[in-house]
């Protein structure tokens, strides 16, 4: 009687994961993946550093780290006005690829259903290359043509794939198909359009950081600030959909709505990183996926699954940026240049689970 | 009393109707056991009943409200179901995947309290699973796996349980552990459970009221020892038996007609009769029609996907004209 009533006190957490009070709020905070979050978050500040450091002119950290606590130093403009801006927004679109994937991919449950895989990326190439060739080419328009182009896309493809439920597969390879439909579309207003104007949209379409400052990184922010509470909504959400239909719904889960919110979040999410630097391939795929790999956590770890996409977009953006210097890459040629392997494993693994 | 009743419900898979204007009231603390042959509609009624199938017409009615109406996150506090093939998410552990069936008893901002940890430690170790708390769940046996998504659905502390098929893919100890658990639960909460089975026998040991099921239709309904009878078993399941008290429980018990014989494929050959064996059991109908769910249903049953039984048409056409 004594030990059966000490065992309930002791009381049946899920096991790896800690009790957090804030206030009247109490949270499950899962161990392994604070501890992975935590050395991303390291990882990151390191290569950050590093990225600021190294280029056309090498900077000493010291110097670095001066300009980033607003002290004067004589390389305030390459620092602070040139570097600092760029990987700003590399590291915010790397967090929101990488939250969009995850989102995505746990919808689908599947590890290949990433933005940049089932059209939303070419959705918004497709509008926004479509527009270039019309003689739009004002960066006022361009990013919101691009986030419509990407949500108009994922519309499509939820509503193709819709069957009185959604169906996972379907979604996944009728993503496919839009993929493959846009982007010959988008060849199609590159082959109609003019010379430079085509030259412009392809380095676009590739991914590139190149040129990006305050300006691009501002707006981002803001649009990721905005889109905080869904994103927070929908850690909590991610949970009951990585279930089967009929338990979730058991589970008072209004599925379709939440399907639908996620998925949402998630366009979005890319679409608007897409406005900014151009569909940066694979980054969404990747990230939520080694993130897993890092935590095991029943579902993809939304937080780590951002600090490893910034990581990914930083450190690729570095290589980008010094491999053939003085020759720049555009960054999505070296987040494909990883991805693509990676895309060819998933598919010959022939598992379409997610953890293998 | 009864907090949960179906009316009139029919139900269909787009346009094919599997239920007819099917009338239920499920008692009160109580086991309910709806049995009946592959495709009679009886699993596709315990999901209406868990509105995880929106009716045609007709309505389920929770506590004299339509289950339609109710915000499903309610219904989750009232009812819990389990599916017939649930899938946990990969790599999650036991006392994680327990933990969920507290879903609709959290909050966003209230992800676990007291409350949870207590009804998630005494649901596991209701279910003996306490062991496995942190073992994945992919790793576990058959019977284990299934302990543990019943731990789930109790941890919801409903007062209403639905089962759907809980016994399928276990061996008999474990489906004997399984409603012996079924009926612990229901003898010391006063919890009403309505459960589906295959096995007509285990049905009359476990259930204190029997629903027998035939094309969308109930033939009867009351105790097991009111109604089994060598006739609704003939009329229910095409099948000519022998109905005796169980020897241990008393309960009725179901004996199939006699096996097929050599000898006996010179009494049918040609013909298509039934009851013309010389013993005067109508011994050929197994031979012919395969209808002995108790016996052949775990090989039929698929382990992923959604129940053929609730998707496909009768497969037995020869069982059904010779029993009307």
């Amino acid at each position: 009687m004594t030990a059966s009533s000490a065992a309930t006190a002791v009381g049946m957490r899920p096991a790896g994961y800690a009790l957090v009070r804030l206030g009247q709020g109490r949270f499950l905070l899962h161990r392994r993946a604070a501890v992975a979050a935590g050395v991303l978050t390291l990882a990151l500040a390191t290569v950050c550093v590093a990225y600021l450091c190294v280029g056309e002119s090498n900077v000493p950290p010291a110097d670095v780290l001066k300009v980033l606590f607003g002290q004067p130093s004589a390389n305030e403009l390459v620092v602070g006005t040139l570097r600092l801006p760029r990987m700003t927004v590399g590291l915010l679109i790397g967090a929101a690829f990488g939250i969009a994937g995850a989102l995505i991919q746990t919808v689908a449950r599947n590890p290949l259903a990433s933005p940049d895989i089932i059209g939303i990326s070419q959705g918004a190439s497709a509008l926004t290359v479509g527009a270039m060739t019309f003689g739009i080419t004002s960066y006022a328009v361009l990013p919101y043509l691009s986030i419509a182009g990407g949500i108009l896309a994922a519309a499509l493809v939820y509503a193709f794939a819709w069957r009185g439920g959604l169906h996972a597969t379907r979604f996944v390879l009728i993503g496919i198909g839009f993929a493959i439909a846009l982007r010959s579309v988008t060849h199609l207003f590159l082959t109609k359009g003019d010379y430079l104007v085509a030259q412009q949209a392809q380095i676009w379409m590739t991914g590139s950081l190149n040129g990006r400052g305050w300006d691009e990184a501002a707006p981002l922010a803001w649009a990721l600030l905005l889109l905080l509470p869904a994103v927070l909504w929908a850690a909590r959400a991610q949970r009951t959909v990585s279930m089967d239909d009929d338990t979730a719904t058991a589970l008072g889960v209004r599925l379709g709505r939440v399907r639908l919110g996620l998925v949402l979040t998630g366009v979005v999410l890319a679409s608007v990183a897409t406005a900014t630097a151009g569909p940066v391939d694979f980054v969404a795929l990747l990230a939520p996926q080694i993130a897993r790999r890092m935590t095991r956590t029943a579902q993809i770890p939304l937080l780590c699954s951002a600090l490893m996409g910034a990581l990914i977009v930083v450190v690729a953006d570095l290589l980008a940026r010094r491999l053939l210097s003085p020759t720049e890459l555009p960054v999505g040629v070296l987040t494909a240049a990883v991805g693509a392997p990676y895309l060819i494993w998933l598919i010959i693994k022939g598992r379409t689970g997610g953890k293998a | 009393m009864s907090r949960l009743t179906a009316r009139e419900l029919t139900l269909a898979y787009e346009d094919r109707t599997v239920v007819h204007e099917l009338d239920l009231a499920v008692p009160d603390g109580r086991v309910t056991v709806i049995v009946g042959p592959n495709a009679c509609g009886k699993s596709t009624t315990l999901r209406a009943l868990g509105r995880l199938l929106k009716p045609k017409h007709g309505a389920v009615l929770l506590d004299g409200a339509e289950l339609a109406k109710i915000p499903t996150r309610k219904i989750a506090q009232a009812i819990g179901l389990l599916p017939q093939s649930p899938v946990a998410p990969e790599a999650i552990t036991v006392a994680d995947l327990v933990s969920r069936g507290r879903q609709p008893h959290q909050h966003w901002w209230q992800q676990w309290s007291d409350e949870d940890e207590r009804a998630v430690t005494d649901a596991m170790e209701r279910t003996d699973v306490t062991a496995l708390a942190e073992r994945p769940v992919d790793a576990l046996s058959g019977g284990q796996r299934q302990r543990v998504w019943i731990a789930m659905a109790l941890a919801q502390e409903t007062d209403l349980l639905l089962l759907d098929e809980p016994t399928t893919y276990l061996d008999i100890s474990h489906q004997v552990e399984v409603l012996d658990l079924v009926r612990q639960l229901n003898h010391e909460h006063a919890r009403t459970v309505v459960m589906v089975l295959h096995d007509l026998n285990q049905a009359a040991r476990y259930a204190d009221h029997l629903v027998a099921m035939k094309q969308g239709r109930i033939v009867a309904e009351g105790h097991p020892q009111d109604i089994v009878t060598a006739n609704l078993v003939r009329e229910v399941f095409g099948l000519a038996s022998v109905v005796i008290p169980d020897p241990v429980t008393g309960s009725p018990l179901v004996i199939p007609g006699e096996p097929w014989t050599p000898a006996s494929r010179t009494d049918v050959a040609g013909g298509d009769v039934p009851g013309r064996s010389p013993q005067g059991v109508e011994r050929n109908h197994r031979q012919r029609t395969n209808a002995v769910p108790e016996r052949s249903a775990p090989e039929e049953t698929p382990r992923h996907g959604t129940d053929p039984n609730t998707t496909a048409p009768p497969r037995d056409p020869a069982a059904t004209p010779r029993t009307t």
